[in-house]
């Protein structure tokens, strides 16, 4: 016990001192989260919930403006901002690029189309020899009623046809629920005190082409960047613990311990287990970041779900994981330059593939496949389970067990590659 | 024999892939209490004696002992018992020279009072114990020379193998190392010790073994071997022995 304790005080202690390994360790991931959260935080929206800037100008007091008002409300994928403003002044604002698009209301847009609704029924009724007894205006039929609506010049063409097109179904539907109500008037009709609202005959129903899980649907960019990145730190360790078992080999500390009693066994887990206690405050630090630093930073406080002890148990796996392949590259690695660009370049690698740039499910079919070897990956994935999902310990066993074999693996090929090469 | 710290048969070591031994069929046998010379030019197998020696490495064929005890059955018995000084300073440069000393003096069994006081005392004797509190860093190669040996003896062991111990030090670190080996060997240490300079080796030791291509080609007391093969001093006899080729 007193070798174990005394190796783990000694590897912390040379772990503190070195200033270049503590900035690798904690500094460079903390910068990686908070600027790949900043980064990310546009195109995650634009996945997902970025809404578009649109000004309204509700000239109008009636039910036709307040309808397209709600209407637009309810899409969800505008941030409307409502102003009174001319048209010049709306055009100004949209070619200056603070709206993507602007709808202009005119005045009396109500009154006009109720009256332009009510002089259409009755010249119907008049025609079908219903009722003859009211006049037509025929100027009132025709006169012009327009909304305006200004899009940026960037627009493309598809973006506003759907937005021609919805607009057009809104008002539509105004046009005949004001016609069905001005038929049960004329007819003397029942019209439930004129509130009748008509039901869509024909619905849409939209069907995914491509299976989306919970986590993708949840998945925000502080959400996908603190458990990746701190995966990623903690991974990156391996530079640091390579390094540290190239210098023993080199300047003979090695030989010096192996000449002492008691099993070399004790002092590797010593050493594990002070590289496991940096990745696990590693991993607390980062975590703060996304739940204390972030969110003052105007983006969303990080979600870490219910189970402190499904987390801890992920970061263990994770850490041992990524220490067992510090200790395979330090074993075979010769040099402390071969070993560093090694570890850095397959650490780079596996977090490519393990979805810590961009997320495993924008990524092609076949990319997609090697991602599930990747430990990353498994940490990653783990961490999405517990903090989009509120998964449990079960939940994230599998993923676990995977970091655990993997780290066992390479503490097993490092035994024996030790046991051959140095006889 | 009772009497002795080391005692080695017919021990024969072939690195993997080698097709010459680097140690071949050699015998000698240590006697407790002196300081014994294993000397020969680079490559001659002398690191190699002291590997197998320390359990560092297995011999291929032969058997080796120490105070008594197989190396093949008791390595774990004989590590406590022996202190290693490496050629190398096998030490850690950020950490403290106390640092070092309690980590190195933990990994026997020390601790506690008891190992404070081993690490002051030998501070004290090689003259760094006003810089206990200093990176090892920050030391000179004499400095970090003494505390390499303060590390092979803190335990008290009853054998201290050093390989050059004295490799590339200034002469009063030299002088002070060699001196505490004699002290350290009044007090019943054995000490077993390779070197290149011949000189400090005649000095010290009470006996020595001259080995060079993996065989030991004379051995006994430094005066009587000297007088054996008609040379004046070690450095004669040596090269006398060995020949004049460079060596690798």
């Amino acid at each position: 016990m007193l070798r174990l304790y005394s190796t783990i005080q000694k590897e912390m202690l040379i772990l503190l001192r070195d200033k270049g390994g503590l900035i690798i360790m904690f500094i460079m991931p903390m910068a990686m989260i908070t600027l790949m959260a900043l980064i990310q935080d546009a195109p995650f929206r634009d996945y997902q919930e970025m809404k578009i800037p649109l000004l309204l100008v509700n000239n109008d007091n009636g039910n036709l403006g307040s309808t397209i008002d709600s209407g637009l409300y309810n899409s969800k994928i505008f941030e409307i901002t409502k102003l009174s403003l001319s048209t010049k002044e709306v055009k100004q604002k949209v070619k200056s690029g603070d709206y993507n698009i602007a709808i202009i209301i005119p005045e009396n847009a109500s009154d006009l189309l109720n009256s332009k609704v009510s002089h259409f029924v009755t010249k119907k009724l008049n025609e079908a020899g219903l009722s003859d007894s009211l006049k037509i205006d025929e100027s009132k039929l025709t006169a012009e009623l327009s909304l305006e609506i200004l899009f940026s010049p960037d627009t493309k063409k598809s973006f506003k046809s759907s937005i021609i097109s919805s607009l057009k179904q809104s008002t539509s539907k105004i046009e005949t629920q004001t016609l069905l109500k001005l038929f049960n008037k004329e007819l003397k009709l029942p019209d439930n005190g004129g509130n009748e609202k008509m039901k869509d005959f024909v619905d849409l129903k939209e069907i995914n082409t491509v299976e989306t899980t919970v986590e993708e649907l949840k998945l925000n960019s502080v959400q996908h960047n603190v458990p990746a990145w701190t995966i990623f730190g903690m991974f990156f360790i391996v530079i640091s613990m390579s390094g540290s078992i190239i210098k023993e080999r080199d300047e003979g500390s090695y030989t010096r311990i192996l000449t002492m009693p008691g099993s070399y066994i004790t002092v590797l887990i010593g050493k594990i287990s002070a590289y496991l206690g940096i990745c696990l405050i590693q991993c607390v630090l980062m975590l703060m970041v996304g739940l204390y630093i972030l969110p003052n930073m105007g983006l969303p406080v990080l979600i870490i779900g219910n189970s402190i002890w499904a987390i801890t148990i992920v970061a263990v796996s994770a850490g041992l994981a990524a220490t067992g392949y510090g200790i395979l590259i330090g074993t075979i690695f010769k040099t402390h330059q071969q070993a560093s660009t090694f570890g850095a370049v397959s650490v780079v690698i596996l977090a490519a593939l393990g979805g810590i740039w961009v997320p495993v499910f924008v990524m092609p079919e076949y990319i997609r496949m090697m991602s599930e070897f990747s430990p990353l990956f498994w940490g990653l994935s783990a961490f999405h389970k517990l903090f989009l999902n509120g998964g449990d310990i079960q939940s994230v066993l599998p993923n676990v067990l995977k970091l655990l074999v993997f780290c066992f693996i390479n503490l097993g090929i490092a035994y024996f590659y030790n046991k051959n090469h140095h006889k | 024999m009772a009497n002795s710290a080391i005692e080695v048969i017919n021990l024969i070591k072939i690195y993997k892939g080698a097709s010459i031994p680097a140690v071949n069929n050699i015998s000698f046998s240590i006697e407790q209490g002196s300081i014994f010379g294993l000397l020969g030019p680079n490559g001659a197998g002398k690191t190699t004696t002291l590997s197998i020696l320390c359990g560092l490495i297995k011999a291929t064929s032969g058997e080796a002992s120490v105070l008594g005890l197989s190396l093949n059955n008791n390595i774990h018995e004989i590590k406590q018992l022996i202190g290693v000084v490496p050629q190398d300073i096998a030490l850690y440069p950020t950490l403290t020279a106390y640092e070092n000393l309690r980590y190195i003096g933990n990994m026997y069994g020390l601790s506690g009072k008891d190992l404070n006081t081993k690490i002051q005392d030998n501070l004290e004797i090689v003259g760094l114990s006003s810089q206990s509190k200093q990176r090892l860093e920050t030391f000179s190669g004499g400095m970090k020379r003494r505390i390499n040996l303060v590390a092979g003896i803190l335990h008290s062991p009853k054998i201290l193998f050093l390989d050059e111990p004295t490799v590339g030090v200034d002469v009063q670190s030299r002088n002070l190392i060699t001196e505490h080996l004699h002290l350290l060997n009044k007090k019943g240490c054995t000490i077993i010790y390779t070197s290149h300079l011949m000189e400090e080796a005649e000095h010290l030791c009470s006996a020595i073994a001259i080995i060079d291509h993996g065989e030991i080609i004379t051995s006994g007391e430094p005066k009587a071997v000297m007088k054996e093969h008609g040379t004046e001093n070690l450095e004669q006899l040596f090269l006398k022995l060995t020949g004049k080729t460079l060596r690798d």
